[in-house]
Order: structure tokens, then C-alpha cells, then sequence
């Protein structure tokens, strides 16, 4: 009993880290080789501005992109290919963690009968309210 | 071009080594509070969660589900509950609202503690979130329920 918990749970384990890689793997080299073409620098020109709200550098608006269309671990993946500070990732890491996976995570909430739009409105609201107000603070400190 | 892939290969090699690190044990323990029904016992203890809201008690488990192990989890548990009749459709939106904002909790602060975030911070905030939304709605609904258009959700189990 006890080492069928163990096994299971290394079992879901390497199911976790595989079905983990299959994203990571391939967001980590697009961020990376996006890195060393003019593209970050177009995304980088047309966030500005709104990455500035919450004091996080303009190159920060694709790990917000990533993590809203795909998950929490490709935007973790797009946060180590970037330099940025501890302020800065717990800023994008709070954004990240209220409002992810939206194409995912949206198909199951409306399984409970849960409208879409109030789903998305709630989840990208709170995380730039909160994005707001963390990366403002932070900036205090 | 091949340093660019190197560079990118190595990294996310990298990435992928420290997120196990926390991914197996973390995996493990999950599975043996299931297996091991601590997960019951905690729910009761955590009782109180669920009266905050205003909700029935038999909301407690799908909120801890939910918030520890995930959505789909949480979800799972919820529309168990509601086939079984023992959780309102107040309840049970009161209960998505909160998920969709908190879930996961563990898991999702610890790959952003493993990038270098704070995790006192990403899981104090989160928690706040969701508390102050499920909050706001549950003062809102018990005012007019209709207006929430739960009432559809009636169909879909």
C-alpha cells in the first residue's frame, strides 16, 4: 500500500516532466531564438508601454503571452531565458499564476457551467489589478 | 545559428532538471495524502473555509482539491458533488469563481519559487484574489440569485 502510493506518485511524476517537456522544450528554444531576432524587439516596441504599468520591462510582455495562451511552465521557461530581477519575476509570476493556461483551463471551468467571458474578464482583470499593485509596491521597497 | 540552438538546448535541459526536482517529491506526497485519506481529515479541519463564504460544508473538499491539486481535479470533485446532490448551484459557482483565480497552489508556487520569484508574495497575493472576488460574489448572489445566470447550469451534468 504504502509503496504503491510512492510508485504512483513517481508515476504521475514522470508523466508530469514528460507531458512538462513537451511544452517547455519546444517554447524555451522559440524564446531563445526569438532572443536573438529583431521579432522580441517589435513585441518589446508594442507592450512598453503597458509593461510599464507595471513596472516590468517591455521584453516581459511575451512571458505574459506565453503563460496566458499556453501554461504556467512555458512561461517559467520564457522567465529563465530572460534577465530580469527577483521584483520583476514575482510581479510576472503573480500575473502568470492568476491568469494562465486560458485555452485549457477555460474549456474545463465551462464544464461546470461557468460563462467564458466572466471566466476570462475575472482572471485578466484580477491579474493586472494585481500586477498593478505588486510591481508598484515592489517599486517602493 | 548552432551556438542560438546550443544555448537553447542546454537551457532548457536545465529547466527541465530543476522543475523534477520539485515535480517527483512533490508528486509523491500528493499521492499518498490521497491514498492515505489525510485528505478527508483535512478537509474537516479546514471547515471553517467554507462557512467564510457562506457556503454549505460539503463545499470544503472540491475547494481543497482544487486549490491543492488543480482545476482539473477541483472540477472533478465538484460535478461529483453536484450529481450527488449535495452541493447547491450557489455553492458550486461560489467554489468555480475561487478556482479559477487559486488552484494548484503548491505546484504553481513552487516552478515560479524555482525561476526565482517570491513565494510568500505569488501565493499571498493569489490567495487574496481569489478571497476578495469569491467574497464580493457571494454578498452579490445572495442578494439576486438570478442575475448570475447559474440557473442554467442545471443541464449540463
Amino acid at each position: 500500500m504504502w509503496l504503491d502510493s510512492v510508485k504512483t506518485g513517481i508515476k504521475k511524476g514522470l508523466e508530469t516532466i514528460w507531458l512538462l517537456s513537451k511544452t517547455i522544450v519546444p517554447v524555451y528554444i522559440l524564446v531563445t531564438v526569438l532572443n536573438h531576432t529583431p521579432v522580441i524587439g517589435w513585441i518589446t516596441a508594442l507592450f512598453k508601454p503597458l509593461m510599464r504599468v507595471f513596472n516590468l520591462p517591455g521584453e516581459a510582455a511575451i512571458v505574459l503571452v506565453i503563460g496566458n495562451i499556453l501554461d504556467t511552465y512555458s512561461a517559467v521557461g520564457a522567465i529563465k531565458a530572460m534577465q530580469l530581477t527577483v521584483k520583476e519575476i514575482t510581479t510576472l509570476s503573480i500575473m502568470i499564476s492568476i491568469s494562465h493556461s486560458l485555452l485549457v483551463e477555460t474549456a474545463v471551468i465551462k464544464k461546470l457551467g461557468f460563462k467564458v467571458s466572466h471566466a476570462l474578464i475575472t482572471r485578466i482583470g484580477l491579474a493586472i489589478i494585481f500586477g498593478i499593485i505588486v510591481g508598484r509596491v515592489g517599486a517602493l521597497i | 545559428m548552432i551556438n542560438v540552438l546550443k544555448e537553447a538546448i542546454t537551457g532548457s535541459f536545465e529547466s527541465i532538471f530543476l522543475i523534477s526536482i520539485i515535480v517527483f517529491p512533490l508528486m509523491v506526497i500528493l499521492q499518498i495524502a490521497k491514498d492515505y485519506k489525510f485528505l478527508d481529515r483535512i478537509s474537516n479541519f479546514f471547515r471553517f473555509l467554507a462557512r467564510f463564504f457562506g457556503m454549505s460544508e460539503d463545499s470544503t473538499l472540491p475547494l481543497l482539491v482544487g486549490t491543492t491539486f488543480g482545476i482539473v481535479y477541483g472540477a472533478g470533485v465538484i460535478i461529483q458533488s453536484s450529481k450527488e446532490g449535495n452541493i447547491s448551484q450557489r455553492d458550486m459557482f461560489l467554489v468555480s469563481v475561487f478556482l479559477i483565480v487559486c488552484h494548484a497552489i503548491i505546484e504553481d508556487t513552487l516552478i515560479f519559487v524555482a525561476v526565482g520569484a517570491n513565494g510568500y508574495i505569488l501565493a499571498g497575493s493569489r490567495i487574496l484574489a481569489a478571497v476578495v472576488i469569491t467574497l464580493l460574489l457571494s454578498k452579490r448572489i445572495r442578494a439576486g440569485q438570478k442575475q448570475l445566470g447559474i440557473r442554467t447550469e442545471e443541464k449540463r451534468f
